[in-house]
């Protein structure tokens, strides 16, 4: 569907709608992934679905209601069900006018036609370069190829209207060995960037250097975290920058906007134009998006906002807000960090011991104030001794505040993309002093 | 049966195209949320989905396409696309691995419901909701309550080249309260019933038996409490975990690797492993000898339970631990044919755009016979812990921790005062074997979890866990908040 069949359907809700307030979001998706395992393609899929979205409000009463049909009449129908479920709903005196937009130049390299358009076999050939690589070293691999393709449409009654397209492609192996594995992946938009081949070399030298693993003891570590580490850390720190966290109380600096908490190598802003992740120009309510600095050289600067915080709290309207109705409030999901001067090697080498963490598995909140978290390390971590990667280790348990860690953080000068859970992030290499490891594992 | 002419389309398009099995499940799905927070009805919605999902069998690999159109046209280009993709699948496969199903039925199920949540008027749910949420408001530290209803009504019409023709209508309902009260550098949240809320299988009945209402105001409260409360000791204590607590411990430590896709690598690059591996089969002791955990896709409120699965399989009832020993997997027609034996029916997708995948469905850990009170009875040093509040778990199933929103101090066998941040650790086998008590069915319930992932692309699986509480000796506590 394109942005102008999407945009009719829009215009279709809007004319149709009696309410105070309407918002309609026409989204479509075409989706595929190849996915690998021991010599087969356990899970090789394709969808393609669309979704016409309507708010109403009424007197400061909302209702959303929503279809994946497209007829006129469905159109119509789910118009009048946001209307009718709207009536039910208690009066909110915050509830603010929906925002009128502006402009929203899609950043370049958003959309790439041969990710749009890539076939199955496309992705297999993929797939194939990354499992040769197992096997060539005598391991297995197991992993996926993806590529997307999405549109969306989002256009209200106070005048908004704002299309945007876009692609994603991606690919990751975990190489497996007898004692040891290791991860690589790749982001992008563009499939013709992600070599299959590289990434099952990278994943294959992980798994061989972590051949016959050590345990070490559990305790306070210096770490160097490489980006899927520091990336996935990362994304249980941003919903602190949320205004609905903030206001509530639950944000690690509710009520210290401006404080210094990390390290003053320490800069995250939020970024949906950086070259390396191109995304979405506005938010979903049609809010052009800012690109606001959240942390800058180790103090807190901003929180990210929608229209009903902005309203609520008098501040700027940083064109965050997720589809309503949610439960998280404006969140910020294109965070870079910014690069120090020294290169992840230096880092390495400047250790006098330490662990080389490639990638955490299972992190969860255990202590929402102090964002304190615990998870495991996995696929590749690696003792350092006097500077130079010492061999493989047993996985290990951490609990760490994450916002301690930060304030011992030293990042390199490099970036790199990567993201998972509705998250994109542009991050570096980090050494980060007294990481906190309670227990090990078996393997 | 409806979806009956576009079935025989789509799979006639499959085999033409060259497959030698398909099978296409259409579904019509509907979710209505309410959510109240602070006195605001935060969310109203009706969510609407209809569109089908095909299965194609070439040469020993599989290809699925999912699609919303309903088209002559729209279901011809989906089961080419399905076939296409099976054909790739085949072209780097090092060998075959998927068959089709042995048996086709034609049948019918519906989950038993008592009360039609269409027969309550809208206004009447809202209302539940904004008492109970505001009766969480009972002291003045609560800044944030919450309360939600979910019903989700699934229409599902599976039909496969081998004759299979199943139509199922699958009703699921929930709800929840939440009160966080915030402190001085401190927040606590206390959740109910459970650590999600109550969800099963049924309608506007499951609602009604979470009595929201009769419990807001002692939710708040113990929230409150907890800000002042001491910090729960670190060290080596016995421990009693309430219900929903046993639910997810044996989510998390039998259910996901027990899952035999797991076991064989299928989700080793994301969901993980298992240490659940062939040979620990029928010798592996996994828990003490009062352990039995079952997979039951009948049972009476279970949010898997349906007729069939998405793969056309019966439901039934099978070991995965009997008596402390491991017995079974979670099994699909395909991973359980590589092992001899029988797929157990364990296959769902999320939806109709989602490839069936096995999941855990019904799991059970059985009754033991102690009554709940008497778990305390011979505990000289221990803590008492319920309602989950974070949980990890190392990717072979083995490390894990868990901390929960509320515990109770337990001396010389009597439960004693509050205490906050309750945490607890262990290695899965090690934790299991040192169970020592569970308690008997009276304290024995079906909880419901609405949103287990797995799989890439990620699927919300619907999922329930039904446990009594349990005593375990020698557990480490503590961890996270400790040296």
């Amino acid at each position: 569907m394109t942005s102008a069949e999407r945009e009719a359907i829009a215009k279709r809700a809007l004319a149709a709608s009696t309410a105070d307030q309407t918002e309609v979001i026409v989204s479509v998706s075409d989706s595929a992934l190849t996915r690998f395992t021991r010599g087969i393609s356990n899970q090789n899929v394709a969808a393609t679905d669309r979704s016409i979205s309507v708010r109403a409000i009424v007197g400061g009463r909302t209702g959303v209601a929503s279809t994946n049909e497209t007829s006129d009449a469905a159109v119509d129908a789910v118009t009048a069900r946001a209307i009718a479920l709207a009536a039910f709903a208690p009066a909110d005196p915050q509830q603010p006018a929906l925002p009128s937009g502006g402009a929203t130049p899609t950043p370049p390299g958003a959309y790439v036609e041969t990710t749009a358009h890539a076939d199955p076999f496309a992705r297999a050939h993929i797939a194939d370069a990354i499992v040769s690589q197992a096997e060539i070293a005598g391991f297995w691999g197991a992993g996926y190829v993806a590529t997307s393709s999405s549109g969306i449409t989002i256009a209200n009654s106070a005048g908004a209207l704002a299309s945007f397209d876009g692609t994603d492609a991606q690919a990751n192996v975990k190489v497996i060995a007898d004692d040891s594995s290791g991860f690589a992946e790749h982001y992008a938009t563009d499939i013709e960037r992600i070599d299959g081949h590289e990434i099952g070399r990278r994943a294959v030298t992980k798994t061989r250097d972590g051949a016959n693993p050590r345990s070490v003891e559990p305790g306070p570590w210096t770490v160097i975290l490489e980006p899927p580490a520091i990336g996935e850390l990362l994304t249980y720190l941003l919903s602190h920058f949320s205004a609905q966290s903030y206001d509530e109380g639950s944000s690690f600096f509710s009520g210290r906007l401006g404080e210094r908490f990390f390290a003053d190598g320490v800069t995250i802003r939020d970024d949906y134009a950086h070259p390396l992740a191109p995304g979405m120009p506005f938010d979903y309510e049609a809010q052009p998006k800012t690109r606001p600095t959240l942390v800058e050289r180790g103090a807190v600067r901003e929180i990210v906002t929608d229209s009903y915080y902005a309203h609520k709290l008098g501040r700027p309207n940083t064109g965050h807000a997720l589809p309503a109705p949610n439960a998280w409030g404006p969140q910020a999901l294109n965070v870079v960090v910014d690069p120090g001067s020294t290169s992840a090697d230096e880092l390495i080498s400047q250790t006098e011991r330490g662990l080389l963490i490639s990638r955490f598995w299972y992190i969860r909140t255990v202590d929402q104030k102090r964002a304190i978290v615990t998870g495991m390390t996995r696929d590749g971590t690696f003792l350092i001794d006097h500077g130079r990667i010492a061999g493989g280790v047993r996985n290990l348990r951490f609990n760490q505040s994450i916002v301690d860690a930060l304030a011992h953080a030293v990042f390199a000068n490099d970036a790199h993309r990567t993201g998972g859970y509705g998250y994109s992030l542009v991050v570096p290499t980090v050494k980060i002093e007294g990481f906190r490891f309670t227990s090990t594992t078996e393997f | 049966m409806e979806f009956e002419e576009l079935a025989d389309r789509t799979l006639d398009t499959a085999a033409a195209r060259g497959a030698q099995y398909a099978d296409v499940r259409f579904e019509r799905v509907r979710n209505e949320r309410i959510e109240v927070r602070n006195g605001i009805v935060s969310t109203l919605s009706d969510a609407a989905s209809t569109g089908y999902g095909i299965r194609a069998l070439v040469d020993g690999a599989w290809g699925f396409a999912a699609s919303a159109d309903l088209t002559p046209t729209g279901v011809d280009a989906a089961a080419a696309r399905a076939v296409a993709i099976a054909r790739a699948s085949a072209s780097i496969a090092r060998r075959p691995f998927g068959a089709p199903p042995e048996r086709a039925y034609t049948d019918r199920f519906a989950t038993p419901v008592t009360r039609d949540p269409a027969s309550v008027p809208l206004g009447e749910r809202v209302a539940l909701l904004l008492e109970a949420e505001k009766l969480a408001h009972a002291a003045p530290q609560i800044a944030v309550a919450r309360a939600w209803i979910d019903l989700w009504l699934t229409d599902k019409f599976f039909f496969s080249s081998i004759g299979s023709k199943i139509e199922q209508r699958i009703r699921q309902s929930g709800s929840g309260l939440q009160a966080m009260a915030v402190g001085d550098g401190d927040v606590q949240t206390r959740t109910f019933p459970g650590d999600v809320g109550l969800y099963q299988s049924g309608g506007w009945e499951i609602v009604e038996a979470a009595r929201l209402r009769e419990n807001a105001a002692r939710i708040g409260e113990e929230a409150a409490a907890l800000l002042t409360a001491p910090q729960c000791p670190s060290g080596t204590f016995d421990v009693i975990l309430g219900g929903s607590q046993v639910s997810l411990q044996i989510h998390e430590s039998c259910g996901h690797p027990a899952e035999l896709d797991r076991v064989l690598g299928w989700e080793a690059n994301f969901s993980g492993t298992s240490f659940l591996e062939l040979d620990q089969l029928d010798r592996l002791e996994y828990g003490s000898p009062l352990v039995t955990i079952v997979i039951d896709n009948t049972m009476p409120l279970g949010m898997a339970t349906c007729g069939y699965d998405d793969e056309g399989t019966q439901s039934g009832r099978s070991d995965i631990v009997r008596d402390g020993v491991l017995r079974g997997y979670e099994m699909s027609n395909d991973t359980a044919r590589s092992i001899g034996r029988e797929s157990n029916a364990c296959v769902r997708a999320q939806s109709w755009e989602y490839v069936p995948m096995i999941r855990m469905c019904n799991l059970s850990l059985l009754p033991g016979g102690t009554p709940f009170e008497h778990l305390f009875d011979d505990v000289r040093d221990g803590v008492y812990m319920e309602s989950n509040r974070s949980w990890s778990i190392d990717d072979r199933r083995l490390n894990f921790q868990f901390g929960c929103e509320i515990g109770w101090e337990i001396k010389n066998g009597k439960r004693g005062r509050l205490l906050k941040n309750p945490t607890y650790a262990g290695m899965t086998p090690t934790f299991w074997r040192s169970c020592d008590a569970i308690a008997d069915e009276l304290s024995w319930f079906a909880w419901g979890t609405p949103n287990c992932g797995k799989g890439e692309p990620m699927q919300t699986g619907r999922t329930t866990q039904a446990a009594a509480p349990a005593r375990f000796r020698n557990v480490q506590v503590g961890v996270g908040y400790g040296d």
